[in-house]
């Protein structure tokens, strides 16, 4: 569970125009993928960073599992992964075999124990051959799979992707959502999406909408799709749901 | 053709990154040192290339490279052939001998050295200066990282150099002041991107739990094997034979 | 002003391997003119060639039946184009490439405020604001004017939507449209069902052979083969029966809707 109970959140200096998280309740849990949508400066990416512990909440509480990230990660412990938007950016060691083992050596694990997961995770994703490889010489999906490796290494309860779609092309993207039903439905791992891409929410089961830093929507998607017009505008509302919707106004 | 890593197996592969470096840095000391006379210095640089190749190096691309200082090696072959005695063959040819033995040494260890090899032996070298509080290990963790994004800001100043030469920057200008102002379209998007990408990696590398005052364990581990212990006689003498004047004269 | 841009058997080999083979294409004025792929399939070698910076390629580039000169003819705006700020203020950036041509700057300040006004952006309330201080959308779009405001005939954008929100999408999206009377609009897209509508012409591009299509046609392939292209599964399912048809609807759910029923109304009244 990813609970949020009150949480204020804003950047150092605070003036009355700056983006500030309001007083945000919700609570997210396992077995369903769950997504956070908003526009440019709804504080979608600023609630993930929040779960993920990078930043200290000024009021309020985040936990996970009951713990809160922020304290863990500066003690070294780890709740939730965040993969970022551009791999470019996230991907420290030169080569795979590297980066998969930089998160492990910051948990400071043994030789023995970081070998073993590499191995297995590398496999998994179908970096087994790569290991050795330099990261330069990866295409723009292996680089994706193995920020996903490299987090999923270090066996997160939680995993939170920001914006992971938007580098894609249309046949990675298919590519990337096989990976999350598979974490999601098979291997009991919490995942957070954050994305604005009308498609991306359309596979959403739950759903949390922001808009300028107040949570203006929490529910299923079946809620969602009944919420009102007034709710629809602050996002990107799916094609697909248009057209069930002239369907259904069709048959009643 | 680069010369970059390219994985393999053998014999010089297998080497300790420290015996590897140590005897790469020696070699390249006592090539560009050379006191044994042409006969002698194209033999070990046969003797040398033979060992690579039996290690299952691909000298081809390194042969390639070669051609980028043959000018070089022209010039120097001339400059050091005239003598006293008018032009000298044997001159010009150990002097070549000395500058092509140098490149080829950096290129097989450049071959057979992995990133984190030689990151390994970078730390290794200023481990010594952690006594006095230098970060050994962060310090190689910049190089690492300075490495890895070499190309891809490479590739960034490529695209902007594109777009804002369409837009009309004229990016060679004049003299040194005015090439310095033409350049701005080109450095501050650049620097800005750079900026951006280190904010994003650091984020991510939190993200990942790193923390700079951390104790972190170590996945890369590099063994001394026997070939690592009669691998290291070869720095050792190269380095006696060098430093020999001294001690005759403490004799 | 140009009408066409024409490649004709554009090879273009790198060392030993074959970057783009033998493609064939036109862009044309009065619509967006969309180029489509893989990652990896040779969208950057196209767009270098075009933009003039890789000069060694078999076949050629026309513009209007000449031999297409980039230089001074062809804008480029790759994927955030705002990266390219460069200047203290919004008024020198989008007058940067005026300067650049030797105008005086009383020329240039009625050009570069018309111009902002033409992108969406008031001038009077942004003139000596930061770039950087204009929002995601804002900054986009003034991105967009300063790669623009010289009148390039052909304009090159990579990704010209990514990154913003739906407003900020569907503004843009107008914008393009727009821009089409003036310039050779070329967009390189992930997303090709956000400017379907607007587009008049598609260059596919793979590395077994790239393809130049109208829209429908490319629907049409798209939907014989999802490998060649992932439609939305909701799409394929509403359009399954009429998959032959020459003129499929754009991937909007009103168009989608009054398709189908067109179709099956002409259906019934066959039967």
């Amino acid at each position: 569970m990813i609970v949020f109970d009150q949480v204020s959140f804003w950047y150092k200096d605070l003036t009355e125009t700056s983006f500030r998280l309001k007083e945000v309740s919700f609570s997210l849990a396992k077995g369903c993928i769950n997504g956070i949508i908003g526009g440019n400066g709804s504080g979608k990416s600023t609630v993930a960073r929040l779960m993920t512990g990078l930043m200290p909440v000024n009021s309020g509480t985040v936990t996970v599992f009951g713990k809160d990230p922020y304290h863990q990660l500066l003690h070294s412990g780890f709740l939730a992964g965040i993969i970022f938007q551009n791999p470019e950016n996230q991907i420290v060691g030169a080569t795979v075999e590297e980066d998969l083992a930089f998160g492990l050596e910051n948990l400071g694990l043994s030789h023995a124990e970081m070998h073993c997961r590499i191995i297995e995770t590398a496999a998994r994703f179908g970096l087994g051959s790569l290991l050795r490889e330099p990261v330069a010489n990866l295409s723009g999906g292996q680089k994706q799979l193995l920020c996903i490796a490299s987090v999923m290494v270090m066996e997160p309860a939680w995993v939170i992707f920001d914006e992971p779609t938007s580098h894609l092309d249309p046949w990675s993207r298919i590519d990337f959502w096989k990976i999350i039903d598979e974490f999601v439905h098979h291997h009991d791992l919490g995942v957070v999406i954050v994305s604005q891409l009308a498609e991306d929410l359309a596979r959403y089961e739950r759903i949390l909408g922001f808009s300028s830093g107040s949570l203006l929507f929490q529910g299923s998607r079946e809620e969602f799709k009944q919420a009102g017009a007034e709710i629809h505008e602050h996002f990107n509302y799916p094609e697909e749901w248009k057209y069930e919707q002239l369907l259904a106004a069709e048959h009643a | 053709m680069q010369i970059s890593y390219k994985p393999g197996n053998g014999l010089l592969y297998s080497l300790n990154p420290m015996i590897k470096g140590a005897i790469a840095f020696s070699a390249i000391v006592f090539f560009s040192l050379n006191t044994l006379g042409l006969v002698a210095m194209t033999a070990i640089t046969a003797v040398m290339l033979l060992v690579s190749r039996l290690s299952g190096v691909e000298l081809g691309d390194i042969f390639m490279s070669v051609r980028r200082i043959l000018l070089l090696l022209a010039i120097v072959g001339l400059i050091q052939g005239f003598g006293a005695e008018g032009f000298s063959l044997v001159d010009a040819c150990a002097a070549m001998i000395r500058i092509l033995g140098v490149f080829l040494v950096a290129g097989v260890y450049v071959t057979v050295s992995s990133q984190s090899e030689l990151t390994f032996f970078w730390e290794a070298c200023f481990r010594p200066l952690g006594l006095i509080g230098f970060p050994a290990r962060e310090f190689a963790l910049v190089m690492v990282i300075a490495v890895r994004f070499f190309p891809v800001i490479l590739g960034e100043i490529d695209r902007i150099r594109m777009a804002q030469v369409a837009r009309g920057a004229k990016l060679d200008g004049g003299g040194l002041l005015a090439s310095a102002a033409a350049l701005m379209p080109l450095m501050i998007p650049t620097l800005t991107q750079a900026i951006i990408r280190a904010g994003e990696l650091a984020i991510a590398m939190e993200a990942r739990g790193y923390r700079v005052s951390a104790q972190r364990t170590r996945y890369q581990r590099f063994r001394f094997g026997i070939v690592d212990l009669f691998a290291i006689l070869i720095p050792v003498m190269l380095l006696a034979y060098l430093l020999r004047p001294f001690f005759y004269t403490a004799g | 002003m140009l009408e066409r841009l024409e490649l004709k058997d554009l090879t273009v080999r790198y060392g030993r391997n074959i970057l783009l083979k033998n493609l064939c294409g036109s862009f044309s004025r009065r619509q967006i003119n969309l180029v489509v792929g893989r990652a990896g399939s040779g969208k950057s070698t196209l767009l270098r060639v075009l933009a003039g910076f890789h000069k060694e390629y078999e076949g050629s580039v026309l513009a209007d039946g000449q031999v297409f000169e980039p230089s001074g003819n062809i804008s480029l705006a790759f994927q955030n184009p705002e990266a390219l700020f460069f200047n203290g203020t919004v008024a020198e950036e989008v007058g940067y490439a005026l300067k650049m041509r030797k105008m005086s700057a009383r020329e240039i300040e009625p050009i570069a405020r018309q111009w902002l006004q033409k992108w969406g952006l008031d001038p009077d309330r942004c003139w000596l604001n930061h770039p950087l201080e204009l929002s995601g959308g804002e900054k986009r779009r003034l991105a967009l004017a300063a790669c623009t405001v010289f009148l390039p005939p052909v304009v090159l954008l990579d990704e010209p939507l990514a990154g913003l929100d739906a407003q900020g999408q569907r503004d843009l999206i107008s914008l393009l449209s727009g821009m089409a009377t003036d310039h050779i609009v070329i967009v390189v897209t992930h997303e090709p069902e956000l400017l379907l509508e607007q587009s008049g012409s598609l260059l596919y591009l793979h590395a077994d052979g790239c393809k130049s299509l109208k829209p429908a046609e490319f629907l049409r392939l798209a939907l014989a083969d999802s490998s060649f292209f992932p439609l939305p599964e909701w799409y394929r399912y509403a359009v399954r029966h009429f998959a032959q048809s020459s003129d499929l609807p754009n991937l909007r759910a009103d168009d989608v809707y009054r398709f189908v029923k067109t179709r099956e109304r002409m259906h019934a009244d066959q039967l």
